[in-house]
């Protein structure tokens, strides 16, 4: 059993709160909360359906505003379906955490921009990848990186640079699933991909 | 302030007070009159009030799984919350009955309880109509704390159940619980990953996205009525919005540039969205204004720049740079201007600023990755987060004191809360897809 010192020690201490909370705060009342309006509601928003997809016990706040204007132009980009693999280019592969070429990819990179100016009528598409260590933003700005290294070397070596695309997949699409070290090094790459102009 | 400060001193009284009751057990009690049966939980109460929720009294209507689900539920929301530990209890106390009641208390007193929750039901056809009585079980005459009335239409009845629990965290500390929120976050295997929206606790996930291709970086605005995100839909790293509770209402694109267009983060007020963008040579920040599309960029270096996340005054942006080396995390002016190293030695990605201002966690990888939090001052950083596998990708809780993450240590991703003083972590999501990359939504509207 509590004590009544304890109690008493307890009761004075809820009553401290209570008394705080009454002071400070709106008297609780029997209003009900269950659907307040938005803060805000600028103009008639199209009306919200609860979301079935999420769960028909959820909650469905009100409409939110009308969608603010699009950012930037969807710029021209051929899609990335349209490329398509070719045994003549072969990836090369970076570091962890690196995005320069290393120098025993040189070779490969030759080759790779050799064959691409002989074979002018393509377009390529340099796909930069990660492995699964880091984070998914940092990696996708890491693949990023590692694509646009690859394509300036090859524009170095005489790939005129309107032919390139580049695309980063972050860390989202390994070759190799494996949590070993030459798994890792395996997804650490620059792929490449063509299509006919 | 002052009403929140008193609220902590009270629960740090409290927990004195409990430890010393434990020192001279109370008998585990069964109510003889009511058909209430109870008993003391396992598990560490030195820091815990005690609450007894009963099942719910139906007052109109004949769901008996209702009145059972509310308790269940308000009892796991209370629990979590981190400053309850919840007497276990079956039944539901008889209507219009003092005696009963009184009777009731005082055999959940005796078994330690402080407080109790009384509540009341009426189901009246697709309306849901509460009543959560809050009592102090240390006054003799088991004081009334507090009365408030809810309503819900019947299919929200977990909802209900959650801002009952919000309500009572209110009495007790001066803040509302955040149980009445959702989580967002993707699901899925490299290459095939959508985007889920479930409440806090797990239950409810659905999909929010379903375009065969690869979803990121979920992040719920400020009013909760938009989540942002990172999408391969159109082939390549572009950022949209969704709007999870209209479903009619089609995926608005926020920025398509040429290379990558990521890591959204929403400033305080809603107005602005910080991102990533490569348009320029490399990944950069800059703002875009939501009302005109207008951008600006704040970052200008040759390295990496990435991971904006805006101070809850929305003066400030952290974000991870890599100028060093490695990446760390920096912070800045809103404008660019600024520019600080806040971490050092080491590979830090994924800053979140509390929403209390104070600290920002982030994840270091050093073999494995955790959780650590540093102020953004620049104090000595504290490790959140250790064994277990990797820990990473946190989101806040609109509390400032609970956060969720995302860990293999089962084996598979899996998100986790824990609250910033690092204490017990709690799975949210089982199951065999996995579940990565959490934003907790704001307190629903």
């Amino acid at each position: 059993m509590l004590t009544r010192a304890l109690y008493a020690t307890l009761s004075s201490l809820l009553l401290t709160g209570l008394i705080i909370s009454g002071c400070a705060k709106k008297p609780a009342t029997t209003a009900s909360t269950s659907a307040p309006a938005p803060a805000v509601a600028p103009a008639p928003a199209p009306r919200a359906t609860p979301p079935a997809a999420a769960a028909p016990s959820t909650a469905a706040p009100a409409p939110a505003p009308a969608p603010a204007p699009l950012a930037g132009p969807a710029a021209a980009r051929p899609s990335p379906k349209e490329f398509a693999a070719v045994d003549a280019l072969k990836d090369v592969h970076f570091e962890f955490d690196k995005y320069d070429i290393r120098p025993e990819d040189v070779k490969t990179l030759d080759a790779n921009a050799s064959w691409l100016k002989s074979n002018a009528e393509n377009l390529v598409l340099i796909e930069g990848h990660c492995d699964e260590r880091g984070t998914n933003e940092y990696n996708l700005a890491l693949g990023e990186r590692r694509a646009k290294a690859t394509m300036n070397y090859l524009v170095s070596q005489g790939v005129q640079a309107n032919r390139i695309t580049i695309i980063s997949y972050g860390e989202e699409r390994p070759v190799c699933n494996e949590k070993t070290d030459s798994c890792w090094a395996k997804n650490r790459r620059a792929h490449f991909l063509v299509k006919p102009r | 302030m002052v009403r929140r400060l008193a609220a902590a001193a009270l629960l740090f009284a409290l927990a004195a007070v409990t430890s010393l009751a434990l020192w001279a057990p109370p008998p585990a009690a069964r109510a003889q009159a009511v058909d209430v049966y109870i008993n003391v939980t396992g598990g560490d109460k030195s820091k815990k009030i005690n609450i007894a929720v009963p099942d719910f009294t139906l007052i109109a209507g004949t769901d008996q799984a209702v009145p059972k689900l509310l308790a269940s539920v308000i009892g796991n929301d209370l629990t979590l919350s981190g400053f309850f530990s919840v007497v276990a209890a079956t039944g539901s106390i008889p209507a219009n009955n003092p005696a009963a009641l009184a009777q009731t208390w005082t055999a959940f007193a005796a078994a330690g309880a402080h407080a109790g929750v009384h509540g009341l039901l009426a189901i009246r056809g697709d309306r849901l109509e509460a009543e959560m009585r809050l009592y102090d079980l240390t006054t003799p005459e088991h004081r009334l704390i507090a009365s408030r009335k809810f309503e819900s239409p019947a299919p929200q009845s977990r909802r209900l159940a959650h801002k009952i629990s919000d309500e009572i965290v209110l009495q007790f500390t001066g803040e509302p619980g955040v149980a009445d929120t959702k989580l967002a976050y993707v699901v899925g295997p490299p290459g095939s990953k959508e985007i889920v929206v479930a409440d806090y606790d797990g239950a409810g996930a659905g999909n929010v996205t379903r375009n065969a291709s690869i979803n990121l970086s979920p992040s719920w605005s400020p009013d909760a009525r938009s989540i942002a995100f990172t999408s391969f839909m159109n082939g390549y790293p572009d950022l949209f919005r969704l709007f999870p509770f209209e479903r009619q209402r089609p995926v608005q694109t926020l920025a398509s540039f040429v290379g990558i267009n990521s890591s959204p983060g929403w400033s305080p007020d809603g107005r602005y969205l910080a991102l990533t963008l490569s348009k320029d040579g490399n990944p950069e920040i800059y703002v875009l204004t939501l009302a005109t599309g207008v951008l600006q960029r704040l970052t200008r270096h040759a390295g990496i720049d990435t991971e904006p996340t805006w101070s809850p005054s929305g003066q400030q942006i952290a974000f991870v740079s890599d100028r060093a080396g490695q990446p760390r995390i920096y912070v800045m002016d809103k404008d660019g201007s600024n520019v600080r190293q806040l971490t050092s030695g080491g590979f830090h990605t994924q800053p979140r600023w509390s929403p209390k201002g104070d600290p920002i966690v982030y994840t270091q990888r050093s073999g494995t990755h955790d959780l650590w939090a540093i102020s953004p001052g620049g104090s000595s950083p504290r490790q959140l987060t250790s064994g277990g596998g990797d820990n990473q990708s946190a989101t806040w809780a609109p509390d400032g004191r609970h956060l969720a993450f995302q860990s293999n240590r089962t084996g598979r991703w899996q998100l986790f809360f824990m609250t910033v003083e690092g204490q017990t972590t709690t799975q949210v999501t089982q199951g065999g897809n996995e579940a990565t990359s959490p934003s907790w939504s704001p307190r629903l509207p």
